[in-house]
């Protein structure tokens, strides 16, 4: 490890300090540079979460006002919005497409992609990712695929539309639906690029975590950051491969002629071959190996940046530091094991439902430890309400609402009245979207100077957080009874049953709610866009933080460290630490007397004794209270 | 002068069926049947749904285009017929159902039908299409010049714009002013904090609010109507009361927090980094909870799933896009076999006319059960994957192209007993589809009616059986034969 790192400083200094003269394209287009790639990550990430996010509005536009027209439409999505009236099989298309986009390109793409390459070799200490090369291809398919999902919404027929899960038959028929014509191939097509581009990312992830940290920064002292980058690597590394397998059997199934997902389909309905023999459960079994990891793909960088921003912002090391990584690693390895709970009604043997009931429960329990930490991390705190924090603390809350009503669905039995159901929607869209979209806002007002210099505008933040969270509460909370009430999701209108519409005025609800949302992300984009050019200048450490990123000066460098890489000899999280004179010491800074990177401080020493430590009070007073509540002897 | 209007109407339409068309009357009642049956979930007469409105459909087309568009508009677009490839383009692309089970008589009934309707004065509840009314009064579209439009678009962009940077630049104005003072002009940290409270506080009782509100509308507030609901609903229960305990306090903890710890340059937060303890506490505590749910669930999963019972009757339920029929074995309690080859030739849903099994088989398009009787649901999918959702009797299943799959229930509760317990005497049960299966999926559904043991054997004994009838004109497969199907039930089957 010592070794690596000293002859990798040589390199850096020597191959990336001689020449500053890069052209307009080596330095901005195909930078081969993490912190470029990130910016260009995040960018690609809001373009495309912006259609995302402007595509929902048109579907809620649909289901809060059945009756009325929109002329404006017409004008937007032409002959799809004739009259003003959206079609229902472009209905289709725009859930399916606004699915895609916010699931793989927003927040996977979008929060892994720019995050793990910003953050990974600034926080472990390295000039770089382990390969440039590799990383700058990374980007440019997902540049690609982007490029040719959005080319999709033009073809002839629209866009995939048989959901983001892209079911056989209904999208291997493209006499099933008009969208499973040339925009469900070109929908593959994207798919099979951005799992390229996932690979390649993770690949290199991987590799620089376990390879290039600097010297003194043992696995037991990263940044949670970057221990959840890397199992969120290893998930993509072991799961996209399985959905590539997959795509490239559909692809098949719909051009070729073959028959892996279709049974006793008739010749006229198939393009004039009978198709038997295949199963269209395989699909969704495919589909959800990747599909549920990818949940936990999308999740665990936003929980690694709230670890982060939480401790920071609380002056407080976070805590339980060891349990939150065994829970990432229990997340990490359940979350390949509990795939079927998607497919309980699919007509899948009720005992393998069990199975997959027991393993989904069990993923609670991780998760709740990691709820717990949080809250004792911000107990007895000083919490510097920042936007980042804010956004943090947002995404707490949403993993406890939206985490807590996936026990119902994680339950075999309850899923049979409450799959595919509005409640399925309220909580994914609250555990997995909301949560992971407020990780992400943590993450770009928490490292917005890492990026680009300049400080984005606190209050416009502020302003942005609150009517977010609000609306996003608004809009995913009520949902929560129309699912209770049976109201199918993927329904472009309830007037067809009595009984659901009475949630028409509901509906309408969610929907202004939903615009107020899309105002706020207006904010968000004015001052995301704005204090690039016109955002104060940032000081080096704004937040007085630990992590390494810190230590490297403002303006990019080309190996990020002018001089010698820093040493390492101390965890992430020494907030207020009894003793120091600052509330924060860098993991840069050594304590007095020590030399050896690798020797953790002895408590002894340099703590005063733990029992006369407040904590120790505290303990005492918190036992003797949780005593009285069950019960429990102490040992 | 509109009852006048109506009137003469009605005095024309009256005289057109008295003297042109003695038949009339009988016709048109067999294609509201028909018509309720195959087209309604795609079709309305006079709005668009996910196809074209139908008003006037037999003055825009003779009636043999219309014959041949009905039983296979495909064959007609790929043909070139100028006419099918215009609407075919004017809807998107979206294929029409092909229904060449119905024959010349039949779709002949319906267009009787359209035709009926059309002449109907237009309601403001759009008839025979649904049972919808809901309709935002007051909400047309205001017109506005698209060109105008455009120009004020671009106007509010600007002006947001515009707001924004005043936003930003009073901001920052008042930083520096507070940074010049040395004490800021707007206080976040206090600020933030105390929305952190306001939104504790407010949030809560807009849950209270939400739970007094909306809980009458689930489906889980009153008795379901089959045997296991009792169970399901008693674990959704335990799920509820545990999950509701958590999220109070998990979330209050965190909110108050939020305003009880906010920074303070007097004070230094806590060194707390691990207490191995108190993480064994709510570690032990969540796994045991969960234990208790995992081991609940299963009975209840299992409970459910291997229901057997020996006497159960069976009902194969078939869905296509976009429709449901049921089938009944009938007094054999054995299915007729079917072929998926010989859907929509033989008859529409490919069962085998020559199956002796098959011969006493009764299809309808409603879903009739008899209370109290144990009833195993087998399900078939003719194209693509659906999935038959009955929410009021904790019944869910998706139906899959190849995959046989079932559901065992009983029914509890007929369907009149349910209206006077709802006091909603136009309430019926459902089944949904539940899985996205093309355009017209939200409208994919059948009626669920539970008799009491007496209206079932009545309203069985009135159904003609489907496959017997056939078997005689099975072979004659050159002509088309009808068969006469009784105005009063929703047969919808011929053998062509």
């Amino acid at each position: 490890m010592s070794k690596t790192h000293s002859h990798q400083d040589d390199h850096s200094h020597d191959a990336h300090h001689g020449h500053h003269q890069e052209s307009f394209i080596s330095k901005y287009v195909f930078s081969m540079d993490h912190k470029m790639i990130a910016k260009q990550f995040l960018i690609t990430g809001i373009i495309m979460g912006t259609l995302g996010m402007a595509m929902s509005l048109i579907f809620r536009l649909q289901l809060a006002y059945p009756d009325m027209k929109f002329p404006f439409l017409e004008s937007i999505i032409g002959h799809w919005g004739k009259d003003g009236k959206l079609d229902p099989n472009f209905y289709l298309a725009l859930i399916t497409i606004h699915g895609t986009i916010m699931v793989f390109y927003v927040l996977t793409a979008g929060l892994s992609g720019t995050f793990s390459n910003l953050l990974i070799p600034l926080q472990v200490g390295a000039r770089d990712m382990a390969s440039p090369f590799l990383n700058m291809l990374s980007y440019w398919f997902f540049f690609l695929s982007s490029c040719v999902l959005t080319f999709s919404l033009f073809v002839e027929n629209g866009p995939a539309s048989a959901g983001w899960t892209v079911y056989p038959p209904l999208s291997a028929l493209p006499k099933a639906v008009p969208g499973s014509g040339d925009g469900m191939t070109l929908w593959l097509v994207a798919m099979i690029l951005f799992i390229a581009s996932a690979l390649l990312g993770g690949i290199n992830y991987i590799t620089t975590v376990l390879n290039m940290r600097t010297k003194g920064m043992k696995m037991t002292r990263l940044p949670l950051t970057i221990w959840a980058f890397l199992i969120t690597a290893v998930l993509g590394l072991l799961s996209f491969p399985v959905l590539l397998g997959g795509s490239l059997l559909l692809l098949m199934d719909r051009s070729f002629g073959t028959s892996f997902y279709l049974a006793d389909i008739p010749a006229d309905l198939a393009g004039g071959i009978e198709r038997t023999g295949g199963s269209p459960i395989l699909f969704q079994h495919l589909f959800w190996f990747l599909g549920h990891p990818e949940v936990y793909i999308i999740l665990l960088p936003a929980l690694g940046i709230t670890s982060e921003v939480i401790a920071t912002n609380s002056r407080k090391p976070i805590f339980g530091y060891r349990a939150m990584i065994g829970s990432i690693l229990a997340i990490g390895f359940l979350s390949f094991i509990v795939w079927g709970h998607h497919m309980f009604l699919t007509g899948m043997n009720p005992f393998l439902g069990s199975v997959f009931m027991l393993g989904t429960l069990i993923i609670a329990v991780p998760s709740a430890v990691k709820t717990f930490n949080y809250l004792a991390t911000l107990w007895k705190g000083n919490l510097q309400l920042t936007p980042a924090m804010l956004f943090a603390i947002g995404l707490v809350s949403f993993f406890i609402s939206g985490g807590l009503t996936g026990i119902y669905l994680g339950n075999a039995a309850l899923d049979i009245n409450l799959h595919d159901t509005y409640f399925v929607v309220a909580h994914f869209h609250l555990v997995m979207g909301s949560a992971a979209i407020f990780g992400m806002m943590s993450g770009i007002y928490h490292w917005y100077s890492k990026l680009f210099g300049k400080m984005m505008n606190e209050g416009l933040g502020y302003i942005h957080f609150w009517l977010t969270f609000i609306s996003a509460y608004c809009v995913f909370f009520p949902m929560h009874f129309m699912g209770l009430a049976g109201v199918p999701r993927r329904y472009y209108a309830n007037t067809a049953y009595d009984q659901f519409n009475v949630f028409i005025d509901m509906n309408e609800f969610i929907t202004i709610a939903a615009l107020l949302g899309g105002f706020a992300q207006l904010i968000f984009l004015f001052n995301f866009f704005y204090s690039i050019f016109k955002g104060k200048r940032a000081p080096q450490n704004p937040w007085k933080s630990n992590t390494l990123e810190w230590t490297a000066p403002v303006k990019h460098l080309h190996g990020n460290w002018p001089g010698e890489i820093p040493h390492v000899y101390r965890w992430a999280y020494d907030y207020s630490k009894p003793g120091a004179s600052d509330d924060f010491i860098p993991q840069n800074v050594p304590d007095p007397g020590q030399v050896d990177e690798m020797q953790e401080p002895d408590p002894a020493k340099f703590e005063p004794s733990r029992t006369s430590t407040p904590a120790a009070k505290q303990e005492v007073v918190l036992f003797a209270a949780l005593k009285r509540l069950f019960g429990l002897a102490r040992s | 002068m509109k009852i006048i209007t109506n009137v003469l109407r009605a005095l024309a339409l009256f005289a057109t069926i008295l003297f042109f068309n003695s038949g009339f009357a009988q016709t048109a009642e067999e294609g509201a049947q028909l018509f309720n049956a195959n087209c309604t979930s795609c079709h309305a007469i006079n709005e668009k749904v996910v196809g074209p409105a139908l008003k006037d459909a037999h003055k825009r087309r003779d009636e043999k285009w219309l014959i041949s568009w009905i039983k296979n508009s495909q064959k007609m677009v790929k043909a070139g017929d100028p006419i099918a490839v215009q609407i075919y383009k004017e809807n998107n692309e979206a294929l029409m159902t092909a229904f060449e089970n119905l024959n010349d008589n039949q779709i002949k009934s319906v267009i009787a039908y359209i035709k009926a309707e059309s002449e109907k004065p237009a309601a403001p509840a759009t008839a025979a299409s649904t049972g919808s009314s809901v309709s935002n009064e007051g909400a047309s579209p205001v017109e506005v010049n698209a060109n105008m439009r455009g120009k004020i678009n671009w106007l509010l962009i600007i002006i947001a714009v515009l707001l924004f940077m005043v936003i930003a630049l009073v901001l920052d104005i008042l930083g520096l002013v507070g940074q010049i003072q040395g004490k800021p002009v707007i206080n976040w940290n206090s600020i933030n904090s105390k929305m952190a409270l306001l939104f504790l506080i407010a949030g809560m009782g807009a849950v209270i609010w939400e739970f007094a509100a909306h809980t009458k509308l689930t489906v889980n507030s009153y008795d379901g109507a089959s045997a296991h609901s009792n169970e399901y609903d008693s674990m959704f229960n335990i799920t509820f009361y545990l999950t509701l305990v958590v999220f109070i306090i998990t979330q209050i903890l965190l909110f108050w927090y939020l305003f009880k710890y906010k920074h303070s340059k007097s004070r230094k937060a806590l060194y707390f980094p691990d207490n191995h303890k108190l993480e064994l506490i709510w570690t032990v505590i969540p796994a045991i909870v969960l234990t208790v749910l995992v081991i609940r669930g299963l009975k209840t999963w299992n409970d459910i799933m291997y229901h057997k019972d020996e006497k159960a009757q069976l009902i194969e339920v078939y869905g296509y896009q976009f429709g449901w029929n049921a089938r009944y074995a009938g007094a054999d309690n054995v299915l007729g076999k079917h072929d998926f080859r010989e859907i929509g030739k033989v008859n529409a849903l490919g069962v085998d006319p020559k199956d002796p099994k098959a011969l006493d088989d009764v299809v309808t398009n409603e879903l009739h059960l008899k209370v109290d009787q144990p009833v195993m649901l087998k399900f078939r999918a003719k194209d693509v994957i659906h999935s038959a959702y009955l929410p009021h009797f904790r019944v869910q299943m998706n139906v899959v192209p190849g995959l046989p799959t079932q559901f065992a229930f009983t029914p509890t509760i007929t369907t009149a007993d349910m209206r006077s317990k709802l006091n909603d005497p136009t309430f019926d049960y459902i089944l949904l589809c539940n899985k996205i299966c093309g355009g017209a999926h939200y409208r994919m559904k059948m009626k669920v009616i539970v008799h009491t043991a007496g209206d079932y054997e009545k309203w069985m004994s009135s159904q003609t059986q489907y496959v017997q009838n056939a078997a005689p004109v099975a072979d004659t497969t050159s002509t088309q034969t009808q068969v006469r199907v009784p105005a009063k039930n929703n047969k919808i089957l011929a053998i062509k």
